[in-house]
């Protein structure tokens, strides 16, 4: 098995309902996002054109980020390919942030707050599950699937833009989509072979 | 619920269903709740509003739950001295201090005159608004309630959901649409009614083909995923409209001949004055027979071929029927002719036209449950970016009788009243409401917001009588909101009352910030006794409060069906869905609940028993569910009346509380109403020329010099609206723009949303045309200053794009708060109303619409 997402850009509208989905379901502090979305904007006026670009980690099938890691602590699952950071081992030295080509990992040198006031009474109970002086990032919501749930990100999407299944599965709906609507991948120059694949917008 | 007790602690870990609060749309939310704490918001799959998926906004809400710098314990001023900007000087006092004091306060304004107790509030918080719209203030015997968001409101969009679709508003039937024309609207596609529904329909649709032109002066986040992005000139959507029927109507001859000869007053005869010709007897409008060659009633019940189109003689004078008058109104709108006042070509003009006449598929039907019913995939939906100018009216009729023309009302394909016919739950027979049609044949709306058990509201429109009321009701009654009373107020020249506002309550709205720019607000009450019942100390609160109460959020509250109003329900075919707001925890510290404060302050002012009566007005509420006269019930005792009243014995507040929801199906019929019910949507408002001539009359009495009644037209056409009036050095037009992470002003001060725009190119800057830019030598990032023509400076930082019409300034929402209760939302965005003024002279007076776009010049100015 090896999961994946797809994501439509027709479908996506560029909300951040999945950057919230994400903060909210892990409750991560200021400036890590490991859903986010990019604004891009080319043409011009009046032939002009925006694209929202929703990216996460593309969990890839041949991680630089794992490879560099010297401790060990980035992993790639052998049984569903999803990658992931062992916060127990990790120890802060960023190799894998430098690595990563599509900006997915995130590591606070201070443990910043959002209010001036410090944690409030949610964010102490949700700050506790993330370590200081580590590197964090999406593992496509491990918990959740354990539960037999999907991602946060996907299972909220208002547009039904992130479709979440198994890429080895053929009659799998990613696998469908990639296949009849055009599925690519984000810089495949790279050779990190994603399991993140994007549909066109126009078609 | 769970609670599990383990050997040396309570541990606790609960989901709890409720509805979003985070906006308008109520849409269905469950809580995970963890040893008292709450640790999760998110979409209740089981509700059909929004079917488990959230917008940011909702997704966000956790924080406002806890955000640090809420309002906790009733405050006083010290500073005796008010001033937008000023230090209050709080002081924390006990709620019984706090209630005594307003008790007293609001006892002499009642012995005086209850006219001098001020309201205003929020539609965010739309169930305890009604509840005190709709009990406390008329039981305290005041008519002077306006809602401060109303200039962002609907207005005009809200009468002709009336008129023409029984409802408060509208939605396309995207489901079976294949050309969904928006005019400076997002629905599915940014913010609108339903939107989380509708975002999911609107991309299934898109991806089945569903082709999407936004008309738009910026390229916002529909335009962005419309096939087809329609750069328009801001205030003059009304021309495109026009022109658009005019080709429809006159040259390529796309309308449904069918639908408005028997379901519109097309065939209706005008006289040369323009009003109805009507039979001498029965006073019943004429129609031409023509198999008879004579007028007749339009009931008449051996009818032949009724004529759509023509001038007969009628009394041996000419009368023109309203489909002729009709297309003879708008045939002087070439596309040519509008190209120039839109800048949109005259060859986009007809492309757009004869693509959405043909994609309309006059004639083709399609069965649905059995039922085979007229089939117009092509929509037209509009809303502020078209009617936010003071030519709301006539705007919006023309765009709205494009969808008339074609027959796409109220069918398969077209655009839906939202949810105006509801057979109500299968075991109670409740909620129930349904139109009809009037004396004249003409749609009748069913109840709209209250629940009259009888399911209808005759009576309207209200005619004019004076202009006694500050918020316009009894001049011009029927737009659903206004906020024009602070202008009122203020306008010494139009209008005196008999009376000055003593008291203001203010629920949760930030009137200083959401109305107009912020004197507006504040000279109208700067002598008023202000109360603020609200989540923060906001810039109302600290210029003008003299008490602020402390407001439980949505997530602290019970609302019971706060859903209730229907337009809260998705349109098209699917489930009803009505809901509970229930505390996902406790209020925290010393908030408490607005209706619960009023139901007391209802006691202490012996108003208990009209409060009573009223609610059960307000909910519908009948033997053996209606509220007893003289009891005085708690919140919780209300609720379970309404839900028991609704849904049956078995199904009270208990019930609702552990299951959330309650559903049933929406029956085709109930969607699809047009064809099953006998009523005609009025294509020309006689009621408005009447209502024109009313006011005429009535300001012409009373020596009021700024009333200008030559916009209440009963056809479309098109004026330019205020912010087009030329001034040397006013080359630009600034106008503000909606985000879907954003919900007017309030939401600045949420963490994760405000992340969201610090990461977003556009929405914390002035978004400026690239080449416009360049010519004023305004680099990207520069620091700039927008002055507006009326007045009114703003301040931000350039962007440059080519997503915006070279002619305009574009600025999200409504931020840049200054309140020092509001730390974490001040000076983040740009502060657009402080552009806009508001009086006579900007507002539509038909619809109370103000003018929300500036004639402005932009300069670079020194970083601060
Ligand atoms: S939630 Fe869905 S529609 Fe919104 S930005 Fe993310 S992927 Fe796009
Ligand atoms: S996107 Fe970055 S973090 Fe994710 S697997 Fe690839 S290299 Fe590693
Ligand atoms: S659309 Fe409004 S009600 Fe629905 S989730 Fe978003 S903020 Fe909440």
């Amino acid at each position: 098995m090896r999961l994946g997402m797809v994501i439509d850009l027709k479908r996506c509208i560029g909300c951040y309902g999945c950057q919230i989905a994400c903060k909210a379901e892990h409750g991560t502090r200021p400036g890590t996002t490991y859903a986010r979305v990019v604004k891009r904007e080319w043409g011009v006026y009046p032939n002009v054109k925006k694209l929202s670009i929703p990216v996460l980690c593309m969990h890839c099938a041949e991680p630089p980020c794992v490879e560099v890691c010297p401790t060990g602590a980035s992993q790639k699952r052998s049984e569903d390919g999803i990658v992931f950071v062992e916060s127990d081992f990790c120890v802060g030295c960023r190799a894998c942030v430098m690595s990563c080509p599509y900006g997915a990992r995130y590591f606070q040198d201070e443990q910043r707050d959002y209010f001036d006031t410090g944690e409030n009474e949610y964010e102490q109970a949700l700050y506790a599950a993330h370590q200081a002086g580590v590197v964090e990032k999406c593992d496509f919501c491990r918990h959740r699937l354990e539960q037999g749930q999907e991602p946060a990100c996907s299972a909220n999407c208002m547009c039904k833009a992130r479709i979440f299944g198994d890429l080895e599965d053929p009659n799998s709906e990613v696998s469908r989509l990639i296949r009849e609507e055009g599925g690519f991948q984000l810089n495949p120059e790279l050779g990190t072979d994603p399991s993140v694949y994007y549909l066109p917008p126009d078609r | 619920m769970m609670t599990t007790e383990a050997a040396s602690q309570v541990y606790e870990d609960t989901w709890i269903p409720s509805a979003c609060g985070m906006c308008y749309n109520q849409c269905g939310i469950r809580g995970h709740r963890i040893d008292g704490t709450l640790v999760k918001v998110e979409g209740n799959p089981d509700n059909p509003i929004g079917r488990g998926r959230l917008c940011a906004r909702g997704l966000a809400g956790i924080q406002l739950l806890y955000d640090p710098h809420r309002v906790n314990r009733p405050l006083r001023r010290t500073n005796p001295e008010k001033a937008i900007g000023g230090d209050p000087g709080w002081q924390e006092i006990g709620w019984d201090e706090a209630l005594d004091e307003i008790t007293t306060r609001l006892k002499a304004v009642r012995e005086e005159d209850p006219r001098g107790l001020y309201f205003a509030g929020t539609v965010i918080s739309l169930a305890p608004l009604m509840h005190a719209l709709g009990t406390f203030l008329p039981a305290f015997g005041t008519p002077n309630s306006f809602v401060s968001d109303g200039h962002h409101c609907g207005n005009a969009e809200h009468i002709l959901a009336r008129t023409l679709h029984a409802s408060v508003t509208t939605n396309p039937d995207v489901a079976h649409c294949s050309y969904l024309l928006l005019f400076g609207c997002q629905a599915g596609l940014g913010t609108y009614y339903a939107l989380t529904t509708m975002a999911q329909d609107v991309a299934d649709a898109r991806i089945r083909g569903m082709k999407v032109v936004a008309i738009d002066p910026f390229l916002g986040s529909a335009a962005e995923k419309a096939d087809e992005w329609v750069p328009i000139k801001p205030g003059s959507d009304g021309a495109l409209a026009c022109a658009m029927l005019n080709l429809l109507l006159n040259e390529y001859e796309l309308y449904d001949a069918d639908y408005l000869r028997d379901h519109a007053d097309g065939p209706y005869l005008l006289t040369e004055d323009g009003w109805y010709a009507r039979d001498r007897e029965s006073g019943r409008p004429l129609v031409w027979d023509a198999n008879a060659a004579y007028a007749r009633p339009f009931d008449a019940t051996d009818l032949g071929t009724v004529a759509l189109d023509g001038v007969y003689q009628v009394d041996g004078r000419p009368c023109r029927t309203v489909f002729r008058a009709l297309r003879e109104q708008v045939a002087k709108w070439t596309p040519e002719a509008a190209a120039e006042v839109t800048t949109v070509s005259a060859e986009t003009i007809r492309k757009i036209a004869r693509e959405f006449g043909e994609a309309a598929s006059i004639g083709k039907t399609i069965v649905i449950d059995g039922q085979e019913l007229p089939h117009r995939a092509a929509s037209a939906l509009y809303f502020k970016g078209a009617h936010g100018h003071d030519n709301a009216w006539s705007t919006s009729l023309a765009i709205e009788l494009l969808n008339e023309v074609i027959g796409a009302s109220n069918v398969p394909g077209g655009l839906l009243g939202t949810n105006p016919v509801c057979f109500g739950h299968p075991e109670t027979g409740f909620p129930r409401w349904e139109p009809g049609a009037d004396v004249d044949g003409l749609l009748e709306a069913g109840a709209l917001l209250y629940n009259d058990p009888h399911g209808r509201s005759p009576g309207w429109p209200p005619p004019p009588t004076s202009a006694e009321l500050p918020n316009l009701r009894d001049l011009v009654g029927w737009p659903i909101t206004t906020c024009f009373t602070p202008a009122a107020l203020n306008d010494h020249e139009n209008f005196s009352f008999d009376h000055r506002p003593e008291v203001l309550i203010n629920y949760g709205s930030n009137l200083l910030m959401s109305a107009a720019r912020p004197e507006v607000c504040f000279e109208a009450f700067k002598d008023t006794f202000v109360i603020c019942f609200n989540l923060h100390s906001d810039e109302t609160a600290e210029a003008l409060a003299d008490i602020v109460l402390p407001d439980t959020s949505y997530l602290e509250r019970l609302d019971p069906i706060p859903n209730f109003t229907r337009h809260h329900h998705p349109v098209g075919m699917g489930d009803w869905g009505h809901t509970i707001r229930q505390p996902m925890v406790e209020p925290l510290f010393e908030r408490r609940h607005f209706s619960e404060v009023l139901l007391e302050l209802g006691g202490r002012l012996g108003i208990t028993e009209p409060m009573n009566l009223l609610t059960n007005h307000l909910y519908g509420l009948v033997a053996p569910h209606a509220l007893a006269p003289d009891e005085q019930y708690t919140w919780r005792e209300i609720a379970d009346h309404a839900y028991k009243g609704w849904f049956g014995e078995e199904r009270g507040l208990d019930w609702f509380e552990e299951q959330g929801v309650i559903t049933w199906p929406k029956k085709v019929e109930e969607v699809y109403w047009k064809p099953f019910i006998h009523a005609r949507a009025p294509l020309y408002n006689e009621w408005v020329k009447r209502s024109g001539e009313q006011v005429a009359k009535i300001a012409q009495e009373r020596g009021m010099k700024g009333i200008d009644t030559e916009g209440f037209v009963p056809l479309p056409d098109w004026k330019p609206c205020r912010a087009w009036k030329p001034r040397d050095g006013y080359d630009l037009q600034a106008i503000y723009y909606r985000v879907p992470w954003h919900t007017f002003s309030m939401t600045y001060e949420n963490p994760w949303l405000d992340e969201i725009s610090r990461g977003e190119p556009y929405s914390y800057f002035v978004c400026i045309n690239t080449a416009t830019a360049h010519a004023k030598g305004i680099a990207d990032g520069d620091p700039i200053e927008v002055e507006g023509v009326d007045g009114g400076t703003i301040r931000g930082r350039a962007r440059l794009t080519q997503g915006v019409h070279p002619e305009v300034l574009a600025v999200a929402n409504n931020g840049g708060h200054w309140a020092q209760g509001m730390p974490f939302a001040r000076g983040k965005g740009v502060f657009f109303n402080q552009l806009l003024p508001m009086d006579l002279e900007h507002t539509d007076l038909v619809s109370l619409s103000m003018d929300c776009d500036a004639r402005v010049r932009v300069q670079k100015v020194p970083e601060a």
